[in-house]
């Protein structure tokens, strides 16, 4: 989709749909509301409020899933059969 | 043909041109090594672990302590591959390379059923240090790879390869580059313990696609016989009461499958063959009132796996016999080094506090003092508060106080100096050939260590009859030299020999082959296993005159009772001088039992009582020397491609770049905010 050639309320009723459709645990919608949208913030009226929520929600989802990562990566081997069962992948030689 | 030398690198040393390989320039493959790899328990995990691709390291061959000193402080050149005479080999040695950085640090506590609990004089294993010369190093867990070399020839390609490159030319210097280095791989994919690894194999069984199971429990087969025919698929009644003859079967030692075993096993389980051919053949051993079984237990050396197997196929009624018709048990320990001919009877101080149990126990050493004048074999005692060495029938002792006797060479200590090592081979129990034999004369000579161990074989087969209600003298029953030597030959130095040759089925032939050892594995029956069956079955069956058809389906013929016999149809020995073989059928009572301990059976990983080891499994192992060059010169490589590679990108995308387009950047008006659901009111730009 190129957005140059898209109007103006189409661009912020695609905004608007990203947005509330981020909040069905799709944090990348959030996302790609930030990157696609952040560049016409000062064309299209009232896209700021749809850019600027998506933006506190994908940062906030992406701490909370680096959070996870890292202590995902970093404590698993002491949680035992617990950390077992949330691999998916079982690391070979590593307790 | 000419092999050239490729790149800037000198091939290490002219060798014969096999081929215009890159890799083969490069490496040198040492095709003879053995292994350590890793063992789990319940708890813990023991052995090597190296680097998924290897470990690499410059070599370094260390003579002497202090070199060993240079190599872990001041070489200039980290990592090392230390490569290390057997003699330097040693705890002390280890714990150097274990800097506070590994902690290695032994958790195995006293072997055996004593503790506390017995009474003060068990506690911290006092009286049961049986191995005090032992370092402990098998036991232990290293983070990296080590090898064993069993080529000398591999190892002086490896020496020439240091002394050409590594030894600095001026001493005190540093050695230039390129230095001469050593890759060893040996991946292991399990890890932390039995608990982990099965946990880990059963979830991918479960859910994957492509299941990687991890390790896999040490499990081998028990192989056992009996004296008068035992229906195997049957039940012995209640009231009859056996004597069970054991020992042991397996070694083990820090290398993987280099397991000889000499003292520790082998001397004792061909004392045990030679006994029960001894016993078949005595008169009047067939009316015998009590039935005697003879029983070689797999797996021992990992925490008993085979007796304690037993045991709880015994508790579980998935044995012919129960614990109850077990009328007195007699084991033989390692029995190889005796000092002064003195063989030491070894009992149970716990259960000999039962009157009832004290009482058979002396009837018991009354019978074997009484049958060891004219054996050879002088009996002593070692007092009733010394408590039993680490042996099968304590494993029976914890379900049911039987009275037995252990019988060993040792009174305390061992005398084995090589227990659970490479080391004990033949030469550990003094068997010496004469200069010159040729193998088939080395088969049939006599040493003096078998006259030994046929003394022990004649004692326990004297023994045997009398505790079967024999009432006949036993001058007569001896057991055969010539048989234990050849046993011996056989099991230590090479199995594949004439007389082995001719006890096995036609299929078999790939269990025989120099070097023999005996470590458990995972894949089972082993090559000892087989062959133990196939011995036993000569040295205590008949042979028959059936057919082929006949003897390899035995059930078709009622007469031939084959719920109570096992029939081999074996190769036979060679006819004369020709290349054929004169088949036989051979009738015994040889079954085989699993040995799987029961911990795997019940799926409880973590339990103390039975015995948890798994062997980790692995991809790769292997280890090749190949020169190196210096980190300098690999990073200044790597950055120059790199530079390379970005010059060309910058001069093939550079033109190519178009004019960059950026939006449109009015701002149009923003009026009230609303809504902006309606077209209508937002002006179009």
């Amino acid at each position: 989709m190129n957005l140059e050639r898209v109007s103006n309320e189409e661009k912020l009723e695609l905004c608007r749909k990203y947005y509330l459709g981020g909040f069905l645990l799709l944090p990348f919608l959030w996302l790609v509301n930030v990157v696609w949208f952040s560049l016409y913030l000062s064309q299209v009226c009232h896209l700021s409020r749809y850019v600027i929520r998506s933006a506190v929600g994908a940062a906030l989802w992406g701490l909370g899933l680096g959070v996870w990562v890292g202590l995902f990566q970093t404590r698993r081997n002491q949680w035992g059969a617990l950390g077992d069962a949330l691999s998916f992948t079982q690391p070979m030689g590593e307790p | 043909l000419f092999c050239g030398s490729w790149g800037s690198f000198p091939a290490p040393f002219p060798r014969p041109c096999v081929g215009n390989s890159v890799e083969r320039k490069i490496y040198i493959p040492l095709n003879h090594t053995a292994p350590c790899v890793r063992l789990l328990n319940a708890t813990h995990q023991i052995g090597c672990q190296s680097s998924l691709s290897g470990d690499t390291g410059v070599i370094h061959v260390v003579e002497k302590e202090e070199d060993l000193e240079w190599a872990l402080s001041k070489g200039p050149h980290p990592p090392y591959m230390i490569l290390l005479n057997g003699n330097l080999f040693s705890r002390s040695g280890f714990l150097g390379l274990g800097t506070p950085k590994f902690g290695i640090k032994s958790h195995f506590p006293c072997p055996g059923l004593y503790s506390e609990e017995h009474g003060p004089e068990f506690a911290h294993c006092n009286g049961s240090v049986w191995n005090p010369l032992g370092s402990g190093v098998s036991y232990e867990d290293f983070p990296f790879p080590i090898f064993l070399l069993q080529d000398a020839n591999e190892t002086e390609t490896i020496k020439e390869c240091f002394r050409a490159h590594n030894v600095p030319a001026v001493p005190g210097a540093a050695p230039q580059f390129p230095l001469c280095a050593m890759q060893l791989q040996s991946h292991m994919h399990a890890a932390a313990s039995t608990v982990t690894c099965m946990r880990r194999s059963s979830l991918q069984s479960t859910f994957s696609i492509n299941p990687e199971i991890v390790c896999d429990p040490l499990l081998d087969y028990n192989v056992w016989s009996s004296l008068q025919p035992i229906n195997a698929s049957g039940k012995v009644e209640p009231e009859k009461r056996l004597i069970l003859a054991a020992t042991r079967v397996d070694s083990h030692s820090f290398f993987w499958n280099v397991a000889p075993g000499a003292e520790a096993a082998v001397g004792s389980f061909v004392s045990l063959l030679a006994a029960a051919q001894a016993l078949q053949a005595a008169p009047g051993a067939l009316g015998l009132p009590q039935n005697v079984l003879f029983v070689f237990f797999q797996g021992e050396t990992f925490d008993y796996i085979g007796s304690s197997r037993l045991v709880f196929d015994m508790e579980q009624e998935k044995f012919p016999l129960r614990l109850e018709n077990i009328g007195a048990f007699l084991e033989l320990g390692q029995v190889s080094l005796r000092n002064d001919s003195v063989l030491w009877m070894h009992t149970d101080p716990i259960s000999r506090r039962n009157q009832s149990v004290d009482s058979q126990v002396r009837d018991l050493l009354d019978v074997l003092n009484r049958s060891s004048p004219g054996s050879g074999v002088s009996l002593a005692d070692p007092g009733v508060s010394q408590p039993l060495p680490p042996s099968s029938f304590q494993r029976f002792l914890r379900a049911r106080s039987i009275p037995g006797v252990v019988l060993s060479d040792h009174r305390g200590q061992f005398h084995n100096r090589y227990f659970q090592s490479i080391y004990d081979t033949a030469e550990n129990i003094g068997m010496h050939y004469p200069e010159g034999l040729t193998p088939e004369e080395q088969l049939e000579f006599v040493t003096e260590t078998a006259e030994a161990l046929a003394q022990v074989g004649t004692l326990l087969a004297r023994a045997l009859f009398s505790l079967a209600g024999g009432t006949d003298p036993t001058e007569s029953i001896r057991a055969d030299p010539k048989t234990v030597t050849r046993l011996l030959y056989g099991f230590l130095l090479n199995s594949n020999n004439s007389w082995f040759q001719s006890l096995i089925k036609p299929d078999q032939k790939g269990i025989l082959g120099p070097f023999p050892q005996h470590y458990v594995a995972v894949a089972s029956p082993t090559n000892t296993t087989q062959l133990l069956q196939a011995v036993l079955g000569n040295l205590t069956g008949i042979r028959l005159n059936l057919s082929r058809e006949e003897c390899q389906d035995p059930g078709k013929n009622p007469a031939l009772q084959s719920e109570l016999y096992e029939y081999w149809w074996v190769q036979g020995p060679l006819d004369g001088n020709s290349t054929s073989r004169i088949p036989g059928c051979v009738r015994s009572g040889v079954r085989l039992s699993p040995a799987l301990s029961p911990a795997f059976e019940l799926r409880r990983w973590d339990s103390r009582e039975f015995s948890t080891w798994t062997e980790s499994r692995w991809k790769d192992i292997r280890a090749r020397i190949f020169l190196v060059a210096s980190r300098e010169l690999e990073l200044l490589t790597l950055s120059l491609g790199m530079l390379v590679l970005l010059l060309s990108l910058l001069c093939t995308f550079i033109p190519r770049i178009p004019n960059p387009q950026f939006p449109n950047s009015q701002t149009p008006k923003c009026p009230n905010p609303q809504i902006p659901n309606s077209q209508s009111q937002i002006p179009k730009s």
